[in-house]
């Protein structure tokens, strides 16, 4: 039988026409519907794959309601041979665990999986922009039992295998995955294809399947509200913190820069702080029955990465909320790290140093470099013999596809880079039922405008915490703790993914992190190769500030910076005093880098670039006649402020 | 037959007024006869009517030609205008009210619309009928076999701005129709290609103007819903400068304002979405603006030429329809009803031809028969001068425009027409007093009222695929460089609305110009006003543009 390429796709409203309701919900009715763009690039990949295999067949799945038709009949202009929806009301409210459940089953009913056909690839979007979770593919592959691999950018079909390139922090990885597997793909690979004119009339015709629950046999209690470990308990408004732009305007780049220095001497714009009302204390209802869900499980275990022979930053990171909720949960509850790799038994005291109680080590030389399948299994084994009622996760590449594959195998879903992690209770009315203690974890939602509280209800809660929100504890050589070796149970297939090489930047270039000022570049500025940029930071330094230079995914991409200097969701989080935005478009990836920092200068020549709208200055103008006149009195000693380093 | 090769009987390019009224007559001719043809449509805009821009007043007459009675009730007119047209002549500071009406402009029984709304409606109706629409497809090439015109094709998509092609290169689609319908609008980039490749030119070269265009937002009672006023005068000048302004009452508190200034004016630094923030500012139309909000922008410029532009408007399987073959009345400020008019005559040209099995050229001219026949010619030959004299200026052109009235059209001393590109005179030889001077002190934008153009852009949500070809051409760009930009001073920069030129002046006082391609509005405004015609104006990847929603 030839090989089939699955590729899951869903429709979501065009984020910059979603607007809020006068319920104060996100109205998605309004909004023009298209493919996610994570989905469309999984689209084109499977597309490109077809082109190297013409006896391929390419099928897309999706799961929504009816209206998701027109974006399937989309994905067969543009060549893709049959298309299938599943919609039932009935899956309504269905949380990511869930969603990744029924699709399996509709791909089992299709016929593909363990033991059935098993000449298929699964090809499906990161992560949609109305959740953001990146969960759903690895839920599918570990639901199907199938390898698989998340933030891919290329794939391809190398005989009976897949060579895939995924983004990791700092770098990429080349990885040889078998048939079947499933691949999720980041907006950076190849664009998706504009249908053709025929392609979109012959798709006219195409009939697309809509199955129900009872087509693929879905038992009721297994999806949609009663089949969701979690639950979203509340959304609430984030105040944008940063106040409207100052636009810098002037005849001439000389006016133009000294108008900035003048603009940033009076200040940039600040936002009313409103007093806030004293909260009521919410009374407790009486007469409730209160619940302990725990069934038992008791303490905090969290994922200690190990990257180039190191604990990353961000799994430090993690222990700051981890003590925090032990400290909240009381009786001496317990953290518990989880360390696996080659040779690794040293980091354990860095661990209990920084706040970890118990350190259980996996040493094993196959483990060395990170990979799915064994540390999953790893982690799945550890929480069955510990019990956490939490699990953590640094929202790393790697964090953000391990996660929810536990999460799978626990049957107890998982909440996505998360910024706030509180214990709480949960009131239901409904049930007359108080659920205490529990974790509430709190993630930016809708574009980062509003956070969403998303409640587990089976143990472990699993929740992966975002990069760079939370301070690395401070450590403490005296403090101490147990270790305890632990030796898993992996079967050969647990490393049926190989890894080719991983490529990391040289240096981790920490300077990024204590800089002051960071000059950074976007795809806007690399005429030069960068030049203006660099001579940018360099007149800083010369005039004894801290200044780095620094750059967006584009450039790094372009091969015109290294990894280490990529600001962003897969790079680096920083927060200088002055960032220096220079031909960066914005995109929500690069803001989340570097939306911390005091104050943000954008130069773009596009007026309606995002950039703007997360600045304090603006220029409007062209990199290559604004830097000049900066830097010529960036030497005259304008520092933005700064003042010299001692 | 080849993966990218279709077929169809008819294929309609544009899904405006015109295009549409072909569209739903000939599906109902064909109906009525029991025959069953395939009727293509195939529109640029992501969705009918994102493109579309218009005043507008429709004269609602010939929609009753077009449509059933139950069809014709659901057109979404925005509302009936109400009480009496009033026309304004605007001075510096003040405003005298006309108190005779310029004849031809009453607008008793008229209804203020949406065109776009009123496009997507059309389009509803058409689809019922089985007429195939697809939007978002860009069509840059006519197809052609021994010489005459068999269909067309999509543009390629795919491509860099190298015009290198991409790893996901798609190849354009060939549509191959037995008879083709230019229904593109205004300055149609296909309808020029054809009628310079056929000589289809009629007696004067074809002229515009561009109307700049808002809808706002108003407190209650700053408006009433059916207002009509028109001004002329301020801020243009009566002797080089044709054109006036309107605002229009809309319903839900809303206003519709708009500068039409002809693009036959002299100034190459005159800049007329400048004008019209200069406009907005007077009191008599600040006055409807007051505590209110922008909603939208857009920009189109308008075919003024008349009678004695229109080309040739048909050959060999192939009809013109609409803007694209200049069917607009000047005087009365109207080409909607023309168009719809056109539409129905084409589609009973069509329908004889697809009978017969004969779509030549002979056939087809059936259209001309049937458009003379119609009041396409009762409107627009009494005036077929009209347009001509006002390159005089307004006053002496009045005067002479009013011995037309009583001579039924005929007129001595009519100019000779130029194309608005010819009339613009270089920086040194222009003795006017400049834009920016003339206007001192009024050109800084508060960004409340008044708006740049970049903000302006934004409020068009104009968006294009920054992978692709740039779709704004330079012919010749040694003489760009050494005419449009030295001796003109770019005055693209100037007219073009949407601030897609930008001449830059490095240190060493070198003049260039930057293009920013993605601002633009598709108001074809360079194509046509170009010193020299240096720009022409080409179809982008379908789908790009503005995304006009009531304009």
């Amino acid at each position: 039988m030839a090989l089939t390429i699955i590729s899951l796709m869903k429709q979501v409203p065009l984020p910059s026409e979603m607007r809020m309701g006068d319920d104060g919900l996100m109205d998605r009715t309004k909004a023009k519907s298209i493919i996610n763009i994570d989905c469309s690039y999984a689209l084109e990949a499977g597309l490109q794959m077809k082109e190297a295999h013409p006896d391929a067949k390419l099928i897309v799945c999706s799961m929504g309601p009816p209206s998701f038709v027109e974006s399937l009949k989309k994905a067969m202009a543009m060549g893709y041979d049959e298309a299938y929806l599943l919609s039932d009301r009935k899956l309504g409210g269905s949380d990511t665990y869930a969603t990744g459940l029924a699709i399996s089953t509709m791909l089992k009913h299709l016929g593909f999986g363990k033991g059935l056909n098993e000449d298929f690839i699964v090809v499906a979007g990161r992560q949609t922009s109305d959740g953001d979770t990146a969960h759903v593919p690895s839920q599918v592959a570990e639901s199907l039992g199938i390898p698989q691999a998340t933030f891919i950018e290329t794939a391809s079909l190398k005989g009976t295998d897949i060579e895939a390139r995924r983004i990791i922090e700092g770098g990429y990885q080349m990885m040889r995955l078998p048939i079947p597997c499933a691949l999720s793909f980041t907006p950076t690979g190849v664009p998706p294809r504009r249908p053709s004119l025929a392609g979109t009339v012959k798709s006219r015709e195409r009939e697309i399947t809509v199955f129900s629950i009872e087509d693929v046999g879905l038992a009721d209690e297994k999806i949609g509200l009663s089949g969701s470990p979690t639950i979203v308990a509340k959304v609430t408004n984030i105040k944008s913190d940063r106040a409207p732009i100052k636009m810098i305007e002037g005849q001439g780049e000389h006016a133009l820069i000294s108008n900035l220095a003048e603009a940033m001497k009076a200040g940039k714009n600040t936002m009313e702080v409103k007093e806030k009302k004293e909260k009521k204390e919410k009374k407790r209802p009486e007469g409730f029955e209160e619940v302990d869900f725990r069934d038992g499980a008791r303490g905090i275990l969290t994922w200690a990465e190990v990257v180039k022979g190191e604990v990353s930053r961000p799994s430090l990171e993690l222990l700051t909320p981890a003590r925090h909720l032990a400290e909240q949960l009381g009786n001496d509850t317990k953290v518990t790290t989880l360390l696996i790799g080659k040779d690794v038994g040293a980091l354990a005291k860095v661990l209990i140093a920084h706040g970890s109680d118990e350190v259980i080590v996996v040493e094993d030389e196959r483990l060395e470099e990170y990979r799915i399948l064994p540390f999953a299994s790893t982690f799945a084994q550890v929480i069955w013999k510990i019990k956490p009622e939490i699990a953590l996760f640094a929202a790393t590449t790697a964090g953000r596809e391990l996660a929810p594959r536990i999460g799978m195998k626990t049957d107890s879903g998982v909440t996505a880079d998360c910024t706030a992690l509180e214990i709480g209770e949960h009131i239901s009315r409904k049930e007359k039922r108080i659920y205490a203690p529990i974790l509430e974890s709190k993630r930016p939602t809708y574009g980062e405008s509003k956070l969403a509280t998303i409640l587990g209800f089976v143990c472990p809660q699993v929740s992966t915490a975002r990069a760079g929100t939370f301070e690395v504890p401070t450590a403490d050589e005296s403090r101490e703790g147990t270790i305890t070796p632990f030796v898993p149970e992996l079967a050969e297939e647990d490393f049926a993914v190989e890894i080719i090489e991983t490529v990391r930047g040289e240096g981790g270039l920490q300077n990024l992190f204590e800089a002051d000022i960071i000059v950074s570049g976007g795809r806007g500025s690399v005429g030069d190769e960068m030049g203006l940029v660099k001579t940018l930071a360099e007149a800083l330094n010369a005039q004894g500030v801290n200044a780095e230079w620094a750059s967006s995914r584009p450039v790094v991409d372009e091969g015109v910076a290294e990894y280490a200097r990529q600001i962003g969701q897969t790079g680096k989080t920083v927060r200088p005093k002055v960032y220096v935005a220079i031909g960066v478009s914005g995109a929500v990836q690069h803001i989340a880098g570097m939306k911390e920092s005091e104050t943000i200068v954008a130069i773009n020549h596009n007026a309606k670039e995002p950039i703007f709208q997360h600045a304090d200055f603006g220029i409007v103008g062209e990199y290559e006649d604004i830097l000049p006149e900066l830097i010529e009195q960036v030497k005259n000693g304008f520092t933005f402020g700064i003042t010299k380093k001692q | 037959m080849s993966s990218n090769v279709i077929s169809t009987d008819v294929l309609i390019v544009g899904g405006g007024p015109a295009g549409l009224s072909m569209a739903i007559d000939l599906a109902n001719r064909l109906k009525q006869k029991g025959e069953e043809k395939k009727i293509m449509l195939i529109e640029k805009g992501s969705e009918i009517g994102s493109h579309i821009l218009s005043g507008a007043v429709i004269r609602p007459k010939v929609f009753k030609d077009l449509l059933n009675v139950e069809e014709f009730e659901g057109i979404p007119f925005d509302s009936k205008v109400e009480g009496e047209d009033v026309v304004m002549k605007l001075s510096t500071g003040g405003a005298a009210r006309l108190p005779f009406h310029p004849p031809y402009m009453s607008n008793e029984g008229n209804y203020i619309a949406s065109l776009g709304q009123v496009c997507k409606y059309l389009a509803t109706v058409a689809e019922t009928k089985g007429v195939e629409i697809y939007a978002g497809f860009a069509v840059d090439e006519i197809v052609y076999e021994n010489g005459k015109v068999v269909g067309v094709k999509t543009k390629d998509t795919g491509v860099d701005h190298h015009g290198t092609k991409q790893k996901n290169y798609q190849e354009g689609t060939v549509v191959k129709a037995k008879i083709t319908i230019l229904a593109e609008g205004t300055r149609g980039s296909l309808a020029k290609k054809v009628i310079d490749r056929y000589g289809l030119q009629g007696k004067n070269p074809q002229i515009y103007s561009l109307g700049v265009k808002e809808i706002w937002s108003v407190p209650e009672g700053n408006i009433a819903a059916g207002a009509v006023y028109h001004t002329f005068g301020y801020p243009l000048n009566d002797k080089e400068e044709f054109g006036g302004g309107f605002i229009y009452g809309l319903s839900q508190n809303r206003v519709a304002i708009g500068l039409v200034v002809g693009l036959d004016y002299p100034d190459p630094s005159f800049d007329i979405h400048a004008a019209m923030q200069i406009w907005k500012t007077h009191p008599e139309v600040s006055k409807f603006l007051e505590g209110g909000t922008i909603l939208e922008f857009g920009a189109k410029t308008l075919p003024e030429g008349g009678w004695y532009s229109i080309p040739k408007y048909y050959s060999d399987n192939l009809m013109i329809l609409g803007d694209s073959a200049g069917f607009l009345s000047t005087p009365r400020l109207k080409g909607i009803h023309l168009a719809v008019r056109s539409g129905i005559c084409a589609a009973e040209a069509a329908e004889a031809a697809l009978l017969k099995g004969d779509t030549s050229e002979k056939a087809l001219s059936k259209y001309e028969t049937l458009v003379n026949d119609s009041f396409i010619y009762k409107e627009l030959y009494p005036t077929r001068n009209m347009r001509a004299v006002m390159q005089d200026g307004m006053v002496l052109g009045g005067l002479k425009m009013g011995i037309q009235l009583l001579t039924g059209g005929a007129c001595l001393m009519v100019p000779e027409v130029e194309a608005d590109f010819d009339t613009t005179q270089a920086a040194s030889k222009f003795h006017g007093i400049p834009f920016a001077q003339r206007f001192a002190g009024k050109l800084t934008f508060d960004k409340k009222r008044t708006f740049d153009k970049v903000t302006s852009v934004y409020q068009s949500k104009a968006m294009h695929d920054e992978v692709q070809p740039i779709h704004l051409v330079v012919n010749d760009p040694d003489l760009f460089q050494a005419v449009n930009i030295e001796q003109y001073g770019l005055s693209e920069a100037a007219f073009c609305p949407a601030e897609v030129y930008e001449l830059h002046v490095n240190k060493e006082g070198k003049k260039s110009l930057r293009l920013h391609a993605e601002n633009c509005v598709h108001c074809k405004t360079c194509d046509i006003k170009s010193p020299n015609g240096g720009i022409t104006w080409t179809v982008p990847y379908g789908g790009d543009g503005p995304e006009y929603t009531y304009m």
